[in-house]
């Protein structure tokens, strides 16, 4: 497969080559176009259940499209994610995991495994969801996964402890601990306008958004009346 | 007249450079900011795809009932017109000025929305596109785009083209135009209805043919319905 990622960092979009035979797995809605020889097959993510689960408690989509080339020529396919913002690719090799908000995953490859996790009480009263997404590297050789941001993504390791604001966390290695607590008192939490924060700690890897939904809609509700 | 798009692909705004007695055609809003000598008209366009009934169509059609004429009158101006949304804007010449710019110069079909400007020589009048529009999910109506001259089309996200050459796809929140040589049908993009309705990609347009095809990469409802699920209800 060869993928040229273009308009990032606003709009960034997948373009996809897919060689003859292969196959990818995208999130349902990640399709904008394709070229008509192209076939998918859509499945419940994960299964029936843990698909009911992903979509009311991790906000994730029901389904997952897997397009597959029939033909003996590469044909294209455009994925692109309901964010305006980044797309990021991490290869993941046999024993490497990921874990992703809800709403970061648009599309996979390569045999790697997408789980429901169960992200704990604290996770959903910080909006973040009752389940968390895993992705594990396949059992041999790697695998390519993408996942898209609000805003621009960066990348940085913890060692230690380190700090973030719950809406701008995208994706994270499960080894770090998190603690979900008030940025300040509750006073200085409320005044602050930062809410609850993400304690996080460990050695591990994570990947911020530049910006959070929660931080639009806190502007555009008053706009409402 | 010479135009520049600037701050391409996702915060674009159109530089128009109007010569004396030029005039150019823009939807209701679309004025950022232009030489204080330039005469501005708000007009429900005069032939076809004007008057009253002109603008009932285009209401229909999703786009304001009123356009906005630019005129130089003797000296020469310069305007900037921008969309409402974050996004790309491209220009497609018409008739005999598309195949100068290198286009078919066919005509186009483009959704209501997508529609930014056009120079006068161009048509801009509601084409209905059979019941398939109803199912589209998107809005009914079309807007049908012929005549000489170039239009200016926006979007939400970048506008990338694409040359079909057989069979193409494109799920109908990301069409912004296409030119009229291709047919097209609108179909259900998984294998059941139920995936259709729930699996996201829902409805698809499926174009045959030969022809080009103007998509947007994001899907302005999609971001909408992010954003709008966390907003407090209207109040009745």
């Amino acid at each position: 497969m060869k993928y040229d990622l273009r308009y990032n960092p606003a709009f960034a979009t997948l373009f996809v080559e897919l060689q003859p035979g292969e196959r990818l797995t995208a999130e349902a809605g990640a399709m904008a176009s394709m070229d008509g020889s192209l076939d998918f097959v859509t499945t419940f993510s994960g299964g029936l259940f843990t698909a009911l689960l992903k979509r009311f408690f991790g906000g994730e989509s029901l389904f997952v499209n897997t397009f597959h080339n029939p033909t003996s020529e590469p044909r294209t396919l455009v994925l692109t994610q309901a964010n305006i913002g980044d797309i990021h690719h991490i290869k993941i090799k046999a024993g490497e995991s990921i874990c992703f908000q809800p709403g970061a995953y648009i599309a996979h490859m390569g045999g790697v495994t997408i789980q429901a996790q169960w992200a704990g009480f604290r996770s959903w009263i910080a909006g973040e969801g009752l389940f968390k997404l895993k992705i594990q590297g396949p059992p041999q050789g790697s695998g390519l996964v993408f996942f898209g941001a609000y805003g621009g993504i960066t990348e940085r390791r913890v060692q230690g402890d380190l700090i973030v604001d719950t809406g701008h966390l995208v994706a994270y290695s499960p080894q770090l601990k998190m603690q979900i607590k008030l940025a300040g008192g509750l006073l200085g939490s409320i005044t602050s306008g930062e809410g609850l924060v993400n304690r996080l700690s460990g050695q591990g890897k994570i990947y911020l958004q530049s910006r959070s939904i929660g931080g639009l809609v806190k502007f555009l509700t008053p706009k409402l009346r | 007249m010479e135009f520049d798009l600037l701050k391409r692909p996702d915060s674009t705004v159109v530089h128009v450079s109007l010569s004396p007695h030029e005039e150019i055609l823009a939807e209701a809003g679309a004025m950022v900011a232009m030489s204080g000598h330039l005469q501005a008209e708000t007009t429900l366009r005069k032939g076809k795809g004007g008057g009253i009934l002109g603008g009932l169509k285009r209401m229909l059609a999703g786009e304001s009932i009123f356009l906005s004429t630019f005129r130089s009158g003797n000296s020469p101006g310069d305007l900037y017109l921008a969309p409402k949304l974050m996004g790309d804007v491209c220009h497609v010449g018409i008739g005999s000025t598309g195949s100068a710019l290198g286009g078919s110069g066919s005509g186009l079909v483009v959704q209501s929305t997508g529609y930014l400007a056009s120079t006068p020589g161009v048509v801009v009048d509601l084409g209905f596109q059979g019941l398939k529009s109803f199912f589209s999910g998107e809005s009914i109506f079309w807007l049908d785009i012929s005549g000489d001259g170039v239009v200016f089309l926006s979007s939400f996200g970048a506008i990338y083209e694409i040359e079909v050459d057989g069979s193409y796809v494109v799920d109908t929140g990301h069409i912004v135009a296409f030119e009229k040589t291709l047919t097209f049908t609108v179909t259900k993009a998984g294998g059941s209805w139920l995936n259709a309705i729930l699996g996201g990609e829902g409805l698809v347009m499926r174009f045959q043919g030969h022809g080009k095809l103007y998509c947007q990469t994001h899907n302005a409802g999609a971001f909408g319905q992010l954003v709008g699920s966390q907003l407090p209800a209207r109040e009745a």
